[in-house]
């Protein structure tokens, strides 16, 4: 697993080239940021029953409401809930590092998320790889599209992420600790269309400073 | 209530209640602890065959019986405890087997993670175990925790308010942490000081990875050790637990032979796998213990053997520093817990932690600079006063195992004090003096340290938790003492073999070159087996002693540290390369440069009053890269690293105020929180601190606050200008309704609101009056409403 640094300069708005400074500061964080945290995932699969509800998955006592979920599954049988974090211990060091810089601290937690995001795609390769004949579609999350942001709870209930993970959702529907990620995979007999990632799909693509400039965000 | 069944010889637990329970046709997930008042037949069908299979210890379905779990259920507690323990009891009847309650993690986060205080916990556990020895439990089992601090709070509650004897498990991951990063020496060692009865592992991992654990374990605890791991790791595809009975117990004897005794399962076992493990274990006797002692300190996530030298940091201590007894009286505890940060980026391994000072109510501030100091500082603290009821209330809720500083001679002293150091588990520091004073001969004061030593020995404190402090007497005033006291280190070390303490810098007080003095006591006094001496990590000479000393007796293996401490380090004849002589105060705030900002800060008083350097020059400073982020030029991290810079133009600024009486530079007061049910809080954090080095004071009331807590603050300390942030869609109510409150006082204040959910639209929709997207357009907020 790697962590492109160059992600977490784009959420901090960093436009162009950085300066020296920032860049070497980044790069040391970033290291020890990946030597010191690993992400930690869990994921299972379940079977995908279409009712009126939406799609049932099987086992895990939730259904996947809305337009989102229909179209991201329309060709899987089954599908994987998925639940990664960087842990308690990212928290600490971000606490640390408040502590001490919080210029600092703000490029570390900026760090934490593209490395969380890291740690999905290692999880995303894993199941890939137990699933050799299948197809994997685009990964989504609740909040994205018309998937309800209460199914958070829902799935890491499915994959008791608190006790494998030591992850919780707060009533406010908030992840704690805070670089944590849950998300839904299908899994297709066929080949997955791209439906979420690359600008053809992104809300921003009218007003996006990247597509002018000819370039892309890489999300 | 008996415990002597724990050590007496192999103690078989009993396997999953859940796995069972799904076999049985349960879904999975929901509240099985409510079946213990719909379905109470099924578990005791459980139960039973659990017993029949060969447990002698059997859990009660209780695991989430606890308030915040049952929340919500229309259950309270004791209902479903009693129902609990009283079906297990049924089970039990007439066949020796002991019932125990389960008390599993409370499900909310404990500070500084989330936001459950260390207080409620214990009450929530309190509740249940007060429930279950009410109910009949013969015993508590608190388990699967992954924070040690709410394993302290459920221990605590169990040891204070009944009587049952209590073990301890918690669940390690590979790399032989927990989630929070808990260790197993820090584990193993403060619950054994808190009074466990045992204490163990379970679930997360299978019986073949556990058996590392569990050795390091049984070096780490003189308790019986508990083992009750999983069938294996679980498939994703399926669900299913890769061990069958057979190779679960297979993989179960090595535990045993590394000295685990009282066995069980959790996820994935089910009776089949109990009754072949008690057949398998039948007549065997536990394995000897392989204890580690010699003296030991820890945080959750650092633990800290005494088996070299180790300094403890002395700097966070009112005495002779104005700047910090100002940050005592003003509640500043971020000044605070930047002294502690400098001592252990400098190189401490263990902070002395001292908040007495006249008009500071120590029993009530100690707790809070401890919570303050664990929530960013990793190593070990030693609390330092002479009121008892501060030292309770700092070990109370201190989660690790710390020292206390300190006990002498006098009886009164040591018979008020070493219960509260029993209780805790902490180490003790005696000081050689009583009734009398400082003895003057090396013999005077051994003799006291053996009476310290008998007395902690009586209180069941064992010998390596008494560390002896020898005593440093000023060598200007009493030149023969010098002596003395490296005699009396040499004896407390070699014949009562003792850690020893010793507050080195005294020594030299009142001469000149104080530290060359210093330096050279040190060394002396290691050389003559001083182990733990109190100094200022930040005197570099002080670092170097220890580092060299550390060679020099084999400690340093390899001399890697020593090389890793010099192997960068500039030749000492040669002034490091410095900034360049023209380099301004402007140009080193813009670029962030934090030393040289503070140094030429320094520079500037000289000539220059404080206002007027932070009016003329910091605040222009600060606008042009103000300018520079909104115009696209400069970035988040650059503004900060400004921000940061002015941090240390305010340090100095602070600091000459404070040592002159002054009256501090305050533009303006701020109040400054997430809203309830916001829990991150990184954005208010960067908002503060750059608000806060333009000058104004904040007062940040942190995350997850409720509007009244807000309203308050706003009303007793007659704030102006409140801001709110947001983060997510759920939490925007709560933002609208403290807004409201707050329009709705009196004398209402200025409301700024931000956050990542957050538009203009919402700000005016709720009556806010100003939206922010960013810490500079906040300053622009703040200096409209302050004037300046």
């Amino acid at each position: 697993m790697k962590l492109d640094i160059a992600e977490p300069l784009r959420w901090l708005g960093v436009r162009g080239e950085p300066d020296g400074a920032l860049l070497a500061e980044i790069t040391g964080l970033a290291d020890r940021l990946t030597r010191t945290i690993t992400p930690r995932w869990v994921w299972r699969m379940f079977h995908v029953k279409r009712t009126f509800d939406g799609e049932e998955l099987e086992g895990a006592g939730l259904a996947l409401t809305g337009e989102t979920a229909r179209k991201m599954l329309a060709d899987c049988d089954w599908a994987i809930l998925l639940a990664c974090t960087l842990g308690a211990g990212f928290e600490a060091m971000l606490r640390a590092e408040q502590a001490r810089s919080m210029a600092r601290a703000a490029l570390l937690d900026a760090c934490g998320s593209a490395w969380a995001e890291a740690g999905c795609d290692g999880a995303e390769r894993e199941i890939a790889a137990r699933f050799p004949g299948l197809f994997l579609t685009d990964r989504f999350s609740p909040g994205y599209g018309d998937l309800p942001l209460e199914l958070q709870r829902g799935i890491c209930a499915a994959l008791d992420a608190g006790r494998r993970l030591g992850v919780q959702v707060t009533d406010s529907l908030m992840m704690n600790p805070a670089k944590s990620v849950t998300a839904v995979i299908g899994l297709s007999d066929r080949p997955q269309p791209a439906r979420i990632r690359g600008c053809g799909f992104c809300k921003l693509r009218e007003s996006c400073q990247y597509r002018k400039e000819g370039k892309t965000c890489g999300a | 209530m008996e415990r002597d069944f724990l050590r007496d010889g192999i103690v078989i637990l009993d396997g999953a209640m859940g796995t069972v329970l799904q076999q049985k046709g349960l879904p999975p997930g929901g509240k099985p602890e409510l079946l213990n008042l719909t379905r109470p037949e099924l578990l005791r069908e459980v139960h039973r065959a659990y017993i029949d299979a060969g447990s002698r210890v059997i859990y009660a379905n209780t695991f989430g019986a606890s308030a915040p779990k049952l929340a919500g259920t229309g259950y309270t507690v004791d209902e479903v405890v009693s129902a609990a323990v009283a079906v297990a009891k049924e089970a039990a009847a007439g066949t020796g087997v002991r019932v125990a309650l389960d008390m599993g993690p409370l499900g909310e986060l404990l500070e500084p993670l989330g936001t459950l205080p260390f207080e409620r916990a214990y009450d929530y556990f309190k509740e249940a175990a007060v429930a279950g020895e009410r109910a009949g439990a013969d015993l508590a089992v608190i388990e699967t925790m992954t924070d040690l601090y709410e394993a302290k709070a459920a221990l605590l509650a169990v040891k204070e308010n009944t009587a049952l004897p209590a073990l301890v498990t918690m669940s390690f991951e590979q790399n032989g942490r927990t989630f929070t990063g808990c260790t197993i020496a820090s584990m193993a060692r403060t619950l054994e000081g808190l009074g466990a009865d045992a204490v163990g592992l379970n679930c997360s991992l299978g019986p073949d990875l556990l058996l590392p654990l569990v050795k390091e374990l049984r070096a780490n605890t003189r308790l019986p050790v508990i083992a009750k791991p999983n069938a294996g790791l679980p498939d994703p595809a399926t669900g299913a637990y890769g061990m069958g009975p057979e190779e679960f117990v297979r993989a179960m004897f090595p535990l045993v032979e590394a000295g685990a005794s009282i066995v069980g399962g959790c996820c994935g076992t089910s009776p089949e796998y109990i009754r072949a493990l008690a057949k398998a274990l039948e007549g065997r006797a536990p394995a000897p213990g392989t204890y580690r002692g010699g003296g030991f300190v820890c945080s959750a996530m650092a633990p800290c053997f005494l088996d070299g030298v180790r300094v403890i940091g002395e700097r966070v201590n009112p005495t002779g520093k104005k700047r910090f007894q100002q940050a005592l009286l003003e509640n500043d505890l971020d000044y605070i817990l930047d002294v502690a940060v400098q001592q252990e980026d400098a190189g401490a391994d263990i902070l002395d932690v001292n908040v007495g000072f006249p008009g500071v109510d120590e029993a009530s501030m100690l707790p809070r600079v401890v919570k303050k100091l664990q929530s960013a500082v990793a190593l070990p603290l030693q609390l330092d006063s002479s009121n008892p009821d501060a030292l309770e209330a700092g070990l109370r809720v201190y989660n690790g195992k710390a020292a206390v500083n300190s006990v002498n001679g006098e009886g009164a002293v040591l018979d008020r004090v070493l219960p509260i150091v029993k209780k805790y588990g902490a180490s003790v520091v005696g000081l050689c003096l009583d009734e009398g004073g400082i003895p003057p001969t090396a013999e005077g004061r051994v003799a006291i340290a053996r009476r310290i030593l008998d007395a902690a020995l009586e209180h069941g404190i064992p010998a390596e938790d008494v560390w002896i402090d020898c005593l440093t007497l000023t060598v200007s005033a009493q030149q023969e003492q010098a002596g003395e006291t490296l005699k009396a280190v040499r004896t407390v070390r070699e014949e009562l073999g003792l850690q020893v303490v010793l507050g080195v810098s005294n020594i030299s007080f009142g001469l000149p070159s104080r530290g060359i003095v210093t330096q050279n006591f040190l060394i002396q006094a290691m050389g003559a087996g001083l182990t733990l001496p109190i100094l200022n990590p930040n005197q570099r000479e002080m670092m170097d002693a220890v580092a060299a000393f550390k060679v020099l007796s084999g400690e340093d293996g390899g001399c890697r540290g020593y090389i890793a401490r010099f192997a960068n380090a500039a030749p000492a004849d040669r002034p490091a390369p410095g900034p360049s002589a023209s380099l301004t105060l402007e140009e080193a705030v813009i670029r962030g440069l934090e030393g040289d900002a503070g140094r030429l800060a320094k520079e500037a008083l000289q000539t220059q009053d404080e206002l007027s350097l932070v009016e003329q020059r910091l605040i222009p400073a600060l606008d042009r890269v103000g300018a520079d982020y909104e115009a696209g030029r400069a970035f988040l991290p650059q503004l900060l690293s400004a921000a940061q810079a002015a941090q240390a133009v305010f340090g100095v600024i602070k600091t000459s105020i404070a040592e002159k009486g002054g009256a501090p530079v305050k533009k303006g007061k701020f109040a400054i929180a997430t809203v309830k049910g916001d829990i991150h809080d990184i954005g208010k954090n960067i908002v503060r601190t750059v608000m806060e080095n333009y000058g104004y004071e904040a007062v940040d009331l942190g995350r997850d606050v409720p509007p009244e807590t807000i309203v308050d603050a706003v009303r007793e300390q007659g704030i102006k200008l409140v801001g709110l942030s947001a983060l997510m869609t759920t939490t925007l109510p709560a933002m609208e309704e403290t807004t409201r409150r707050l329009k709705a006082l009196p004398d209402p204040p200025v409301v700024w609101v931000g956050g990542a959910v957050v538009t203009p639209e919402y700000a005016e929709k709720m009556g806010a009056d100003y939206y922010a997207r960013d810490a500079r357009q906040s300053v622009e907020i703040a200096r409209k409403v302050f004037g300046a």
